[in-house]
């Protein structure tokens, strides 16, 4: 990549500015009556450099919003530390925390709902020195203009209101507001997604000339991985609340370790239409985060999944098969039943689920099931006929179960520049990703 | 305007000044505020009296409110603490009441002493004692109309230094504000419900020199020796006769032979704009009484309880959660309190003490409407508060430290104070209509007697309504018809101003475009 010239790997001796160690950070779940917490962060590490940016990504609710502001302290952390220059912020509070605020600021994804339409330009970037009484009131003015002609915009904005403006015009506002208070730390929350394309390549230029200007170091949340694999010096791969991969960007991007990294790249478009590339998808919806998988997080979609030890021996299209007709009994479990339809269970009258008998026949359909898996999937589908879907599910768990379901992953290292992966595959008694994806594609 | 600054010179405004404070502004440029504020300065002076008196009024009524709530409370702890509180209240008190007393000798432009409408026909037919010699019906007219004339003028002089301040003094080209003002410029309907409350402000205010007569002499003390009045009797002899005498002989009882009807004159020669009532009060100077009590009380009413609401609104929507929800419980708990029960039941509680006398009972009327409005007004705008405590400029605001008070300020409540100014203004009506009930129903409720109210006047004309007297009922009603249409009118001009689904069509947002 051209770019690649113009980013600065960090060094070896670079000092550590944020360190964040088995971040967790749930909401609900307290009180006995409550539903199971929704995990949005749930156990995260990770290490961001002086003057690095990290590039943040995901799909949409995974938790990477959450986490950016769990580390600026405006979501409390359920468990777990972030150290800030070696202060953990999570023990902050009162003024120690508000001294603290001036070191970290963000930066809003919609600019219409991050500038308060009542105030003139002048006052929302003064605000956060009004806030600090950060020296004298010229001062305060004078360090205003000066921000303002460091985002691009005249002298002549500060008596404006947000409303005169265009979201560009806007966005560089909100960064002008981020910088006012000299931070060293910013969150960059999709802050050029929700901007036309011309100006997203100017905010991003901007983004950067200020990262060398004032030796910002950045975390960059955003969907849109081009726009991360351009300005990004590491990546973070986010899925439902953990981390999955996290590296270099530019050999992240090429050389992709976890099965869930792959497939998030394989969405990109080739320009080149010579290139056949491998197209992985993810089956079925990512669970909801109050109900996450006990093993690793995308042992319910993985496309390289490890089958258990007992049916080692199973052909792809069946084991894909078996996959795809756990989720669907999955997807039953999950349906509220009437009171109606419990009586009914009750005695025997069930009948809203019959119809698991097509999905079996589709799922199955042109593959040849050997009798012993035969036998289980049968069990299963009349349990769920009986109206008994969680009874099926627990059922098939205890017999399809592999690693992947059993046990959380480990982050292992793949790569010498210090890329990790939160995989089994990756440890040594497993076969690597890679060929896997490679046969499993191949046999389709 | 855009020109008004040159890029240098607003660094050089901005930082190299001590201040930048409206005064040094305009005495960059005084030419347009001196074209302003010498004639408001005259319209005011013109009248000085009756605004110091008015603001002397409120402060008495404040401090008495006041220190009493505070005597009540240090009673319970130490009777020698309350103690002082009284003795400063009586301090104050009569401090004020001595400052109202001197305002109240100053001579003011409109007053019934420089257009007298009260005299006497002399037996060759001409009058003595009016205006230019006028008929008393052509004073008391032009009396009134120069009143009203000078109230509108000076309410619309005020907006208009509101105008000079963004034409010429004003650092922005354009505020949010400004496309409000101008939405309510293209609403008649709203104009109307604001010509509605200047007229019923003036009424308030001036309503003394407005009416043919005082309350003192016609209504509350008829009997004093001030009250004496001349008229020319039938002999062709001009006599002295107490007011009350003269009520007795101009009531208006339902039978032709005994009515002072609208627009007429007692045999006394005394001018009725409105006719008198069945006890033979001038029924106008009777409405203008009524005007400032109904108007001071529903004032304190609203302001009592939006005041509340907003506060709440504020901390509920932005502490939510548990606060939240306990707000909540005691706004359903006051709701489900019967309001008129609640109203009997305190008048009679506080009937005869000090809290019942302030403002002739208005004071704790206007503390109970304000305790069962604000649950509806806290339930209007919570909404609106909770939508904006979402906004992501409030999640900035706590990013960089604000203090949660200066966040509720600046950056929830602007949004919310409309809709609250909304809500309130159409509330208001309410409770004008209620404290009307109040007095219609008598028997201890509502303003204390002789204080004049609407609804004791509706209620004395009850049985005269199908009768040449029809008038006792039928003006007072139709005045607080009037007064909570307009109320109303004026609440639906402030939602279609504020409301942002009106376009204004202005280019504003087109000339700043330009740029990223």
């Amino acid at each position: 990549m051209s770019n690649a010239v113009e980013q600065s790997p960090p060094t070896e001796e670079s000092e550590v500015l944020v360190e964040v160690e088995g971040l967790k950070k749930y909401y609900g779940g307290d009180g006995m009556f409550a539903d199971p917490p929704v995990k949005a962060v749930d156990g995260v590490s990770f290490e961001i450099k002086r003057g690095e940016t990290v590039g943040l990504v995901g799909e949409s609710g995974c938790g990477k919003s959450t986490l950016g502001r769990t580390m600026l302290a405006l979501e409390n952390a359920t468990e777990g530390s972030i150290r800030y220059d070696g202060t953990d912020i999570t023990t902050l509070s009162g003024k120690d925390l508000k001294e603290w605020r001036k070191n970290a600021q963000m930066v809003f994804q919609d600019p219409e709902s991050s500038l308060n339409d009542r105030m003139t330009v002048g006052e929302i970037i003064r605000e956060p020195l009004d806030a600090h009484d950060w020296k004298t009131m010229n001062d305060r003015r004078e360090r205003v203009l000066d921000l303002l002609s460091a985002v691009g915009l005249p002298d002549k904005h500060y008596f404006r209101y947000p409303h005169q403006f265009s979201g560009g015009q806007r966005q560089r506002i909100g960064i002008a507001r981020a910088l006012a208070l000299e931070p060293d730390f910013l969150v960059l929350d999709e802050p050029v997604s929700a901007l036309d394309v011309s100006v997203q390549a100017k905010i991003i230029s901007l983004l950067e000339d200020l990262q060398e200007e004032f030796n910002l170091t950045y975390l960059l949340i955003a969907h849109d991985l081009s726009v991360v694999r351009y300005i990004s010096d590491r990546v973070a791969v986010m899925y439902l609340g953990k981390i999955m991969e996290m590296g270099e960007a530019e050999e992240l991007f090429a050389d992709a370790s976890n099965p869930y990294t792959q497939s998030l790249l394989s969405a990109i478009p080739e320009p080149d239409p010579t290139k056949t590339s491998r197209r992985i998808t993810l089956s079925g919806t990512p669970p909801s985060p109050s109900d996450a998988p006990a093993g690793c997080n995308l042992s319910t979609r993985c496309p390289a999944k490890i089958k258990p030890e007992s049916y080692a021996d199973l052909d792809e299209d069946l084991w894909e098969g078996i996959e795809q007709f756990r989720e669907v009994v999955r997807e039953r479990a999950r349906i509220a039943l009437s009171t109606g339809d419990r009586v009914r269970r009750r005695f025997d009258r069930f009948d809203r689920f019959d119809d698991i008998e097509e999905s079996r026949a589709d799922t199955f359909d042109g593959i040849e099931v050997p009798e012993r898996v035969d036998e289980e999937i049968q069990t299963a589908v009349k349990m769920v006929k009986r109206g008994r879907p969680t009874e099926a599910q627990e059922h098939l768990y205890e017999e399809f179960a592999s690693v992947c379901d059993d046990e959380q992953p480990e982050m292992y290292e793949v790569s010498a520049s210090g890329r990790y992966s939160y995989c089994h595959r990756h440890a040594d008694e497993y076969e690597d990703v890679d060929p896997v994806l490679t046969r499993r594609a191949d046999s389709d | 305007m855009s020109d008004r600054h040159s890029t240098e010179s607003i660094r050089e405004e901005l930082t190299h000044r001590d201040n930048l404070s409206l005064t040094a502004r305009i005495a960059e440029n005084p030419e347009p505020f001196v074209w302003w504020a010498v004639p408001m300065f005259v319209l005011l002076a013109v009248e000085f009296a009756t605004w110091g008196g008015i603001l002397v009024g409120m402060l008495d009524a404040l401090v008495i409110g006041v220190t009493g709530l505070i005597d009540i409370v240090v009673g319970f702890v130490s009777p020698g603490l309350a103690q002082i509180v009284t003795d400063f209240q009586a301090g104050v008190v009569g401090m004020l009441r001595s400052v109202g007393g001197t305002l109240g000798e100053l001579p003011t432009l409109f007053s019934r002493e420089v257009i007298p409408n009260q005299g006497h026909q002399t037996p060759n037919g001409a009058w003595q004692g009016t205006f230019l010699g006028l008929q008393p019906a052509v004073a008391w007219a032009l009396r009134f109309s120069l009143i009203m004339a000078y109230a509108l003028f000076t309410a619309y002089w005020a907006f208009r230094g509101w105008l000079v301040y963004r034409d010429h003094y004003r650092e922005s080209d354009w505020t949010p504000t400004d496309d409000i003002v101008n939405n309510l410029r293209g609403h008649r309907w709203g104009q109307f419900g604001i010509i509605v409350l200047v007229v019923f402000l003036t009424m308030a205010t001036f309503g003394s020199a407005l009416a043919p007569s005082t309350v003192s002499q016609n209504i509350q003390s008829p009997y004093s020796d001030e009250s004496q009045i001349q008229y020319l009797t039938e002999e062709g002899t001009v006599e002295t006769v107490f007011a009350g005498d003269a009520n007795f002989d101009s009531k208006s009882k339902g039978a032709v032979d005994t009515n002072v009807g609208v627009m007429t004159y007692d045999d006394y020669g005394r001018f009725h704009p409105f006719g008198t009532l069945p006890n033979g009060r001038d029924l106008f100077t009777f409405m203008m009484g009524g005007a400032r009590i109904t108007m001071i009380v529903s004032g304190m009413a609203i302001t009592g309880a939006a005041v509340v609401a907003m506060t709440l609104s504020m901390l509920s929507a932005y502490y939510s959660g548990s606060l939240d929800l306990g707000i909540l419980t005691v706004a359903d708990g006051v709701v489900s309190v019967p309001q008129l029960l609640l109203l009997i039941m305190m008048s009679a509680v506080f009937a005869n003490t000090w809290l019942g006398a302030v403002l002739d009972g208005g004071f704790l009327l206007a503390l109970i409407f304000a305790f069962t409005t604000w649950p509806f007004l806290w339930r209007a705008v919570r909404g609106p508060a909770l939508q904006v405590a979402q906004e992501d400029w409030v999640r900035a605001a706590e990013s960089y430290g604000q203090r949660p008070r200066n966040i509720m300020q600046k950056h929830m409540l602007p949004y919310v104070l409309g809709y609250l100014l909304v809500y309130a203004s159409m509330s208001v009506g309410g409770i004008i209509i209620s404290l009307s009930a109040l007095s219609f129903l008598g028997n201890g409720l509502g303003i204390s007697p002789p204080t004049p109210a609407w609804g004791r006047a509706i209620s004395a004309g009850q049985s005269y309504v199908s009768s040449p007297s029809w008038h006792i009922s039928l003006i007072p009603g139709l005045m607080i018809v009037l007064l909570v249409t307009g109320m109303n009118a004026l609440g639906d001009g402030i939602r279609d101003a504020i409301d942002p689904e009106v376009e204004t069509g202005d280019g504003e947002e087109a000339a700043a475009g330009g740029g990223a």
